[in-house]
Parts: C-alpha cells; sequence; structure tokens
C-alpha cells in the first residue's frame, strides 16, 4: 500500500497532530499513523470519519491516482 | 459508545490485529500440545504433569500479550479519566484473590494431590501476585508511549 500524504497533508493544514486526529476521531494514534504510512487500510465508517473532522471528502483524501495515466 | 470500539475499547485496527494474533497463538498452543503428546509417544517427559501442560499454556499466553503489546493491540484510546494507579492495586488484589480461592478448591478436590498443591501453592500466588503487577506497571508504560506524539 502506498503511503497517504493528502491525508497527512490535510491534518497538518489543520495543524493537528496525529494524536489530535486521533482522539477526534476515537481510534489510537497507531492507527492513524499507520493509515498515513500504507500500512493499514481504514474501512469506510473511518475514513468518512476522518472526512468530517477535517472537512474534506473521500475522494480529497482516499482516492487513489492511477500511475499508469 | 464509539462505533469503532468494541467493549474492550480497542479501535477497528487494533481488533483486527488482536484476533490475527490470537488465532496464531491459539495454533501454535495447538502445534506444542501436538509435540507434547508426540515426545510422550516416545517416552521423552520433559515434566510431569501438569506442570508441562502449564508451562505451554502460559508460553502461549505470553507470547500472544507480548505480540499484542508490540502491535499496539493491547489497550484501546485513552478515553476519559483512566485512574491508573487504581487499576493497578485493584489487578494486583484480584489476581492475588483469585489465585487463593483456586488453590483453596483445589486442596477440597479430592482428585488430585494435595501434597503437590501444597508445594505449588507460594510459588503459584508469587507468580500470579507478580505477574499482575507486571501487566499492571506495563500497561501504564504503553498507554504513555501509545499517546506519545509521534510523526
Amino acid at each position: 500500500m502506498t503511503k497517504n500524504l493528502k491525508l497527512k497533508a490535510a491534518r497538518a493544514a489543520k495543524d493537528m497532530s496525529q494524536k489530535d486526529l486521533a482522539e477526534a476521531v476515537g481510534v489510537t494514534r497507531q492507527t492513524i499513523g499507520a493509515i498515513e504510512s500504507g500500512g493499514y487500510n481504514p474501512t469506510i465508517n473511518l475514513c468518512t470519519a476522518i472526512c468530517k473532522v477535517l472537512g474534506k471528502t473521500l475522494d480529497d483524501l482516499f482516492w487513489e491516482e492511477d500511475p499508469h495515466e | 459508545m464509539n462505533r469503532y470500539h468494541n467493549r474492550a475499547g480497542l479501535d477497528e485496527k487494533q481488533r483486527q490485529d488482536r484476533e490475527r494474533i490470537g488465532s496464531q497463538s491459539f495454533i501454535l498452543l495447538l502445534y506444542l500440545l501436538m509435540l507434547d503428546a508426540g515426545l510422550y509417544g516416545f517416552g521423552f517427559r520433559w515434566a510431569a504433569y501438569p506442570a508441562n501442560v502449564m508451562v505451554l499454556v502460559t508460553l502461549s499466553a505470553g507470547i500472544y500479550v507480548a505480540r499484542l503489546i508490540a502491535a499496539g493491540a493491547y489497550i484501546g484510546p485513552a478515553r476519559g479519566r483512566q485512574r491508573p494507579l487504581f487499576k493497578a492495586v485493584a489487578t494486583v488484589l484480584v489476581a492475588a484473590a483469585v489465585s487463593f480461592t483456586l488453590l483453596l478448591l483445589l486442596r477440597q478436590a479430592d482428585f488430585t494431590d494435595t501434597e503437590r498443591i501444597d508445594a505449588m501453592a507460594s510459588p503459584v500466588l508469587f507468580i500470579s501476585g507478580g505477574a499482575a503487577l507486571a501487566v499492571s506497571l506495563l500497561v501504564l508504560a504503553i498507554r504513555r508511549r501509545q499517546d506519545r506524539d509521534g510523526e
């Protein structure tokens, strides 16, 4: 899995640490770190919760660009 | 309750990790017990019953707990006031009470050797209490490490 740099950028834009985002969403900091590093694929529920906290859409944060395009 | 948490307070990733590690630990225990039974069939007895079973179960449980801690799936996200000292003391007391009660029940049962139970009493109590205290302290350390900011 590839790194989720969009999530990291959106979190940084809101001046939130991984811990802040984790507490807002209700997961551990390690889970947020794993999502950003590409080590874990979150469920759709967790994706939407993260989007709500960061004020972004699913496409903004979790859509993967096709490398062959 | 937050929909990402089960009754143990773990988030979805922690639940997934715990289930995977639990399944693997169960299979490990199965293989160890089968290996022990096989060795017994060839006449090799490395420990008398029930010590051999207790050691294998304790070993598998220890590996399970260690892997859970390493995967960050031992305790869930901190919510609200934790009262860690109270929980640590309560854990030690409960572990000691369970050990003591178990020994009393075993003493009253006629199907076992009371001399062996007497010989096991002190180490079982000591180990249970010590293990409970160690686990409690470990939980405190893990929670502090989990909550530490890291980018």
